[in-house]
């Protein structure tokens, strides 16, 4: 009974927004507006449900004999300087100047700095795809290394011979391969999602 | 207050002028094309059984003997949904990728349970984090395991697709079994090589086509591009559907294989057998 009915109720909305997004209608357009502002609250809710549980599991860290104490000290910390600059009197909250600042100066750069290590990751990648793919690593790894040495920045007509042969390559067959992909993924996304909507899906799980 | 008779009048009132006010964005017969095409689809892939490819994905037939190993040594299974979440300003294709996550987790969760082998699932998503704890209480329930799942759980890490890989990369490794499966971005490699790396087996699974070298490099199984969307079909374990869309693939060919013959030899002069054979 209660499947029934968690699978009528996907249905039912499902079905809503599929034709809000096919037939202008006041009322089905205005019914539509109230499933999606209900998925903002409840998003919303979530967000204050989530970020409880993890004040909650860091406290909890605290007062046990986590190993991690530290973390959870300067997430905490952390959570509460934001918290504190957002709410404070006269505060203009996402957009202070001090949360502003915080971001600007603490978490872009954090994160910039995450993303800079990638290269070194990618060739720790490709290490481990030659010694646990075999004959598929080499092979991908060659088309990659293939690929680098038609981008290599050189001059004269070995520089355009290369430049033509990269826009070769890049225009024909990786487009080519990614037209593909993207199609593949498009029709089976599709397919997946109206699955989800008509509530085809519900009895796997 | 109104009778029945009446209610039923107002009502169907009422559905007469919300249809009677109503218009088609695109017209009718590009709307009407637009119905019939996911329903064609649905009859053409959804049937005769859930399974779409009679090929194995992503090496998926191993994790029962990866789940028995990592029962033996005592690891556990981590599971990671992916950076895109549901309600994060990600793509719709990403985060539908996210939602086809959930019967992959399913899958394993079930697996899992009925080996004895704890479930840890970190998610960026709080929404996110409350399907995936119900994806876990239902393969307990599913498997008759409820005893079993107070050793598993999901944990949300907090927000933001840095933090994901951040988490990974600060994970202390040594599981049994890791699974990433769901949308990823430029912090997809590092996400990988933070859970995947020191565990005996794994499975990457995403649809983004700018993210595939992650699984491909790095994992035991990966699933990659439409796949992912193949692989709903690949866990629901029944042998016979397996078998029913072999058989149904094997028929397939063999009637085009038939008719291209058929044509040729028309081509060349045979006679039309085609009405002998049906009877006209």
């Amino acid at each position: 009974m209660r499947r029934s009915l968690s699978s009528a109720a996907t249905v039912v909305a499902g079905l809503l927004i599929l034709l809000d997004l096919l037939v202008v209608n006041p009322s089905l357009g205005s019914a539509a507006g109230a499933l999606q502002e209900l998925l903002v609250l409840l998003a919303a809710s979530a967000a204050v449900g989530g970020s409880a549980t993890l004040v909650a599991r860091h406290v909890r860290h605290l007062a046990g004999a986590s190993p991690d104490r530290i973390g959870s000290i300067v997430l905490l910390a952390g959570m509460g300087v934001v918290l504190a600059a957002g709410l404070r009197p006269g505060s203009a909250g996402a957009s202070d100047p001090i949360v502003l600042w915080l971001v600007a100066a603490l978490l872009v750069p954090l994160a910039t700095a995450l993303f800079a290590m990638l290269f070194f990751f990618l060739l720790a990648a490709a290490r481990h795809g030659i010694e646990a793919q075999g004959r598929e690593g080499v092979v991908m790894l060659a088309a990659a290394m293939i690929a680098v040495v038609l981008l290599l920045p050189i001059g004269g007509a070995p520089g355009d011979w290369l430049a033509t042969a990269a826009d070769w390559v890049r225009s024909v067959p990786l487009a080519g391969v990614f037209r593909g992909l993207l199609i593949g993924v498009a029709i089976l996304a599709a397919v997946t999602g109206t699955r989800i909507l008509l509530g085809v899906d519900r009895g796997s799980e | 207050m109104p009778n029945i008779g009446e209610l039923a009048s107002q009502f169907i009132n009422w559905a007469v002028g919300a249809v009677g006010e109503s218009s088609m964005r695109i017209g009718s017969v590009p709307t009407l094309v637009t119905l019939l095409i996911p329903l064609v689809v649905l009859s053409l892939v959804a049937r005769p059984a859930r399974r779409w490819a009679g090929s194995e994905v992503g090496a998926l037939a191993n994790m029962a003997r990866a789940m028995a190993l990592a029962a033996e040594s005592g690891k556990d299974v981590v599971v990671s949904l992916g950076s895109a979440g549901l309600v994060r300003g990600a793509s719709a294709a990403e985060r539908l990728q996210t939602l086809v996550a959930l019967p992959l987790l399913g899958h394993f969760a079930r697996a899992a349970a009925r080996a004895g082998v704890p479930v840890h699932v970190a998610s960026n998503d709080p929404l996110v984090t409350f399907l995936a704890q119900g994806t876990l209480d239902e393969s307990h329930r599913l498997t008759s395991t409820r005893e079993r799942s107070g050793s598993s759980m999901v944990t949300y890490i907090g927000e933001g697709r840095p933090l994901a890989a951040a988490a990974a990369l600060a994970d202390e490794g040594g599981h049994g079994v890791v699974l990433v499966a769901g949308g990823l971005a430029e912090e997809g490699l590092m996400l990988l090589s933070g859970l995947s790396g020191s565990a005996p087996w794994s499975v990457g699974a995403t649809a983004s086509p700018a993210e595939l070298a992650g699984p491909l490099l790095l994992d035991d199984g990966a699933v990659v591009g439409p796949e992912l969307f193949q692989a709903l079909a690949e866990v629901a374990p029944m042998a016979h559907s397996r078998t029913t869309v072999i058989a149904a693939n094997r028929l397939i060919v063999g009637i085009v294989v038939a008719m291209l013959l058929g044509s040729l030899a028309m081509l060349a002069g045979a006679p039309d057998l085609a009405p002998f054979l049906v009877g006209r």
